[in-house]
């Protein structure tokens, strides 16, 4: 199973020979220890079990919000409207961090930032002024439903953006 | 639904979950029989979601319908999206992927016992 790494490869002394590429050297200067931060996606590594979460969310979020549109719109419609912006905010969420390409981490940092700002916001006024969110969205009270994930998931989401920020 | 069955389902999906995080700390990516594990907590979740489906369509009514079917279909897509997710890239962090659907199937199982009380 797990194979012992085979021996480095050690250059040969200077001499005339091919370039062997054995292992990338750490040549690149000004280069964080970490290694080459430069090619990082956000849908690679621990950012594929973010955006797991993430779809989690993109699941619970739209079915929540089409059950409560279709069966009892009339009761709140302001709380069921903002679960459906929920929803789509962590289905574009999920979909442009999956993807993680330049343009696709613009649109998903503007949807983490969206989505810190609609969970501390309705989950304060929640908190504040129950009777204008007499209904549950996935975000009502800092997202007390789901475990308070709703509002650990934008901060997750805006250090691993930072954290694969490309390098200039 | 069977009330047994659902306990059975939140004990396969704990363990999953659990194995998910074993690996994940291993820094391993998920094992052949983690894998295999993983499709029998789905195949205990469908098997939960059409006995529930054939005593809605027998006629039994829980109180909030349209989240109970919500939920009984929802909860069938997890861990495979999980399955194809966690091994396009195979590293620690897919036995975290496969973890994080089995704690989805364990919450929603949790909340389909609550769900599954009639009108």
């Amino acid at each position: 199973m797990t194979e012992p790494p085979p021996p480095p490869k050690r250059p040969a002394p200077v001499e005339a020979q091919p370039p062997v590429r054995p292992e990338p050297e750490p040549t690149v200067p000004a280069e964080p220890a970490e290694g080459p931060t430069t090619t990082k996606r956000t849908n690679s590594g621990a950012g594929r079990a973010l955006i797991a979460v993430y779809g989690v969310f993109a699941l619970a979020a739209t079915s929540r919000a089409a059950v409560q549109i279709a069966t009892r719109f009339s009761e709140a419609p302001l709380a069921y409207l903002l679960s459906a912006f929920a929803a789509l905010v962590y289905i574009v969420a999920t979909f442009t961090l999956g993807r993680g390409t330049p343009r696709a981490r613009r649109i998903a940092l503007v949807a983490v930032i969206i989505e810190l700002i609609g969970v501390l916001t309705v989950g304060t006024l929640s908190v504040v002024d129950p009777v204008a969110f007499p209904r549950a969205t996935v975000w009502s009270i800092y997202g007390i439903g789901y475990g308070f994930v709703p509002v650990v998931l934008p901060i997750l989401g805006l250090i691993w953006l930072y954290r694969t920020r490309p390098q200039h | 639904m069977i009330t047994v069955l659902a306990y059975v389902v939140i004990a396969l999906a704990l363990v999953s979950l659990g194995w998910g995080i074993v690996t994940a700390v291993a820094n391993k990516p998920p094992g052949k029989a983690q894998l295999i594990y993983a499709a029998g907590v789905e195949a205990a979740v469908l098997v939960q979601s059409v006995i529930a489906a054939i005593r809605i369509i027998g006629g039994f009514r829980p109180a909030e319908l349209a989240t109970t079917i919500g939920y009984l279909i929802g909860i069938v897509v997890l861990i495979p999206l999980a399955w194809f997710w966690a091994n396009v890239e195979r590293t620690r962090f897919s036995g975290v992927v496969l973890a994080v659907a089995a704690a989805a199937v364990a919450a929603m199982t949790l909340r389909l016992l609550v769900l599954w009380t009639p009108a």
